[in-house]
């Protein structure tokens, strides 16, 4: 688990009350983080519409002044929780994929890392993938544009499939659709924990459309053994 | 989905019971078809219409009903009179336009065609709906999805009868290698997020370019990729070209 992913359940350390000598973008940064922490929570607790600001300066422990010298309003800060924790899940896939050679064993890896993650973290989960589209217009660009920057993973896939060029011009675009409308759906049956299960239904929506039934099929069999 | 008999984890076994399956979903098949703007015959239909337009600027979230009463020029009295509230308002609206385009949809299914041609009509009728009709394209994919419960219910019934269009009216089942049986709804999603992304950039319009990326991802499991490959270009002649 990369630090700073928020939704821990364990407490984040807090700055000893009272006078103290610590800088304050010490402070502020730590407030910032316990609001980010907090976010995740609360938006996966009740939602992302019907979650308040006083819901988040609670949980956080800060006072609605301090929030507003952190964040302009609700959006910014569930945003920046979602871009911290987009940072951590893209980096954890990266490394996984990158840990393996041929694009099938890369992808695989990956999104092994994928689903890990997020049943580790169900809480950044359902904000990722189940909350979000709540948060507007806006919002919705903002993690469409997170969910492209998977595209490359993908895209190899493009180099290593024999004829991979002339496969339609969206096909990593789908595929990533793909992958996130089937973790989207075992999330919205409340089913985080078993993400990991779902790894071959996965797999085979990643390599189908690059490599075909038949040889997807023989990959996924390779992850079962 | 029912299970099926023949394979363990394949895919459902076609079957030509389409129509019973608009019946499982409560969604009645073939209405009239409704002109977009819907109908404004009553101040029912002015107000679903002014909620679906507001969903399409502003988001679910950030209308009132204060908007649905200006847009629909009723007053606030009339709007309780016939809503409980502002998630009744959009339930409503979903479900008229939703029936109707479901009835569009499955109109194009014949026992007569092949499974790909089928699934290629049914392709670029969804894509010209959603084009020709923009504030519906938006409530329906965009809003719906994350509008609470009953409007999500609603989303997902849409979305299973798409499905079993594409995974119950198949006629030769694949033999050989037993593909997973989320096949079918994973490539309903990655077609339905391609088109998502392409009605948040404001493309709406041109989503009937996309048939040949649908057509190839919602056959290939299914097909091959040779074959998909085929159908996908046959689908690229068939797109009107605004420009060129």
């Amino acid at each position: 688990m990369a630090q700073g992913t928020g939704g821990e359940k364990r407490e984040r350390w807090r700055p000893p009350r009272g006078r103290h000598r610590l800088p304050p973008e010490v402070i502020a940064r730590s407030q910032r983080e316990r609001l980010l922490d907090a976010a995740v929570r609360v938006a996966a607790e009740k939602g992302y519409g019907p979650m308040t600001l006083s819901d988040l300066t609670r949980e956080a422990g800060v006072s609605r002044t301090t929030f507003y010298e952190l964040f302009d309003d609700k959006e910014a800060c569930f945003l920046a929780a979602y871009d911290r924790a987009a940072e951590a899940l893209v980096r954890r896939v990266a490394t996984a994929f990158e840990s393996e050679g041929e694009w099938p064993k890369r992808a695989r890896a990956g999104l092994a890392a994928l689903l890990e993650e997020l049943a580790e973290e169900p809480d950044v989960a359902r904000m990722a993938l189940v909350d979000f589209g709540a948060a507007g217009p806006a919002a919705q660009r903002r993690h469409r544009a997170v969910l492209q920057r998977l595209t490359p993973f993908f895209d190899e896939g493009r180099d290593y499939a024999p004829g991979g060029r002339n496969l339609p011009a969206n096909t990593s675009r789908m595929a990533i659709g793909a992958v996130a409308g089937l973790i989207g759906d075992a999330l919205a049956e409340e089913r985080a924990e078993d993400l990991p299960n779902l790894l071959s239904d996965v797999l085979f929506a990643t390599l189908v459309p690059y490599i075909g039934p038949a040889a997807a099929t023989g990959e996924v069999g390779e992850t079962e053994r | 989905m029912p299970s099926t008999a023949h394979t363990g984890s394949g895919p459902p076994a076609p079957s030509r019971d389409l129509p019973a399956v608009i019946e499982e979903e409560r969604l009645p098949a073939g209405l009239e078809q409704l002109p977009e703007p819907l109908v404004e015959h009553s101040q029912r239909e002015r107000m679903l219409n002014a909620m679906a337009r507001s969903c399409a600027t502003k988001g679910y979230g950030a209308t009132t009903i204060g908007d649905v009463c200006a847009g629909a020029r009723v007053s606030r009295a009339t709007f309780y009179d016939l809503f409980k509230d502002k998630e009744d308002c959009f339930h409503a609206a979903m479900e008229l336009s939703l029936a109707d385009a479901m009835g569009r949809i499955v109109a194009v299914y014949s026992p007569d065609k092949p499974w790909a041609t089928m699934v290629r009509d049914a392709a670029a009728a969804f894509l010209e709906l959603l084009a020709g009709r923009p504030t519906f394209a938006r409530m329906a994919l965009v809003e719906a999805p994350a509008s609470g419960e009953r409007a999500f219910e609603l989303y997902a019934s849409g979305k299973r009868v798409l499905q079993s269009l594409l995974e119950r009216g198949r006629d030769d089942p694949v033999e050989e290698t037993a593909i997973p049986s989320s096949a079918g709804r994973a490539a309903l999603s990655a077609a339905e997020s391609l088109i998502v992304g392409q009605i948040l950039a404001g493309n709406t319009e041109r989503l009937p370019e996309l048939l040949p990326d649908v057509v190839y991802i919602t056959t290939v499991p299914y097909l091959g990729q040779e074959e998909a490959l085929r159908q996908s270009r046959e689908a690229e002649k068939a797109i009107p070209r605004a420009d060129s």
